[in-house]
């Protein structure tokens, strides 16, 4: 019987013990001080022929360091748990940023074209000028042919930097959705 | 095996801790040796290293080797320790992924003693001799596991036998290298 655990002992140093084996092997150590010796003596003799040991003398730490570990807390974390709780934070960061985008992109959007019918219709500010023709612009499948150079340049400018924005935060996918011209 | 015992620990078992304490202490205090070479302090720091890694083990991932997370905190805390004794830490550094084989660097080995050096290739040899004295089938195993580092799995490829075989010849070298250790200390003691 004791030499069966014995060779339990000798397969945790080997890190060949899993589930109920491992188990037993912790018990065994921890219950019976001649057990825990074995262990350290089968442990001691790797460490040596490895060159982790320099001599015979086994220093044990366990008992020092369990007694200030003994009003430390015991952890109840489980590993899924773990996970979530840095998963989460992500998620809503990235959800908030997707939203920040999202926002200014359509305000983008319904502030420069809002026309249902796929025409552009001049902003009153461009029109008011004597002798200018109305700034027009028209949907030519993904890409709207604005008339007025001002205009163009300004929705270029704000989507380059909406652009530089996204890439920061993650969510460049939704800045294509928002740009309206590759080569712009 | 260790992620298993991390998970444990991890479950709120601190017992399983004093098991990664168990395995991993002699390495510990050995590479913290070298870094403040007196024995007793490095006792002191590998005590705090430990303590360091129980408070972080919740942040602790798996993403390396257990050893190589406890490695990088037990290297921290001893340089943090030098510097808080106004020493100079070793400006040598080794690197994390090497860990498991830090016995054979140069930085580290020219601060072993001669007198250490000297009970360590002398338990080393008779460890060596207790080996070549078993027989061929135990020998062999006990050397592709821990010379050659392969699993049980393996070992019992190689040597064509099942795992159970493996383990129970491994265990017998054991005792016959525990055995030899034991009568060389005798042997020590009584001149």
């Amino acid at each position: 019987m004791t030499i069966n655990l014995n060779e339990l002992l000798s397969a945790l140093v080997d890190d060949e013990l899993q589930g109920d084996e491992l188990a037993q092997a912790l018990t065994l150590i921890h219950s019976d001080e001649q057990f825990k010796q074995q262990w350290l003596s089968y442990q001691h003799a790797s460490d040596i022929l490895h060159g982790h040991s320099v001599g015979p003398q086994n220093n044990d730490l366990t008992g020092l360091i369990a007694q200030r570990l003994r009003d430390e807390p015991s952890y109840l974390l489980k590993p899924q748990a773990a996970k979530l709780s840095t998963f989460a934070p992500q998620i809503w960061k990235q959800a908030a940023s997707l939203a920040v985008a999202a926002s200014i992109g359509a305000l983008a959007v319904v502030g420069v074209i809002n026309q249902p019918d796929g025409q552009l219709v001049p902003r009153p500010q461009l029109t008011v000028a004597e002798n200018l023709q109305p700034v027009i612009a028209a949907r030519n499948g993904k890409r709207w042919a604005i008339g007025e150079q001002d205009i163009e340049q300004r929705l270029n400018t704000y989507l380059v930097d909406h652009n530089e924005y996204t890439g920061a935060s993650g969510v460049f996918s939704y800045a294509r959705v928002v740009s309206y011209d590759a080569g712009q | 095996m260790d992620l298993e015992l991390v998970q444990r620990v991890k479950a709120g078992d601190k017992k399983a801790f004093d098991v990664l304490i168990m395995k991993y202490q002699q390495r510990i205090v050995h590479v913290i040796t070298g870094f403040v070479h007196d024995p007793v302090e490095a006792l002191d720091v590998a005590q705090e290293a430990f303590i360091k890694a129980y408070r972080a083990i919740p942040n602790f991932r798996g993403d390396s080797a257990f050893y190589t997370w406890l490695y990088r905190i037990a290297i921290n805390t001893a340089k943090n320790y030098l510097t808080a004794k106004a020493r100079r830490p070793p400006a040598m550094d080794v690197d994390a992924m090497d860990a498991t084989n830090y016995y054979d660097a140069p930085e580290l080995k020219e601060f072993e003693t001669p007198e250490s050096k000297l009970v360590s290739d002398e338990l080393q040899h008779v460890i060596h001799q207790a080996i070549e004295s078993l027989p061929e089938d135990t020998a062999t195993a006990i050397k592709l596991r821990e010379l050659e580092g392969m699993s049980y799995e393996d070992i019992s490829q190689v040597m064509d036998c099942p795992i159970g075989t493996v383990r129970s010849r491994i265990f017998r070298a054991r005792g016959a290298i525990e055995k030899k250790i034991q009568e060389t200390m005798k042997e020590g003691e009584q001149q």
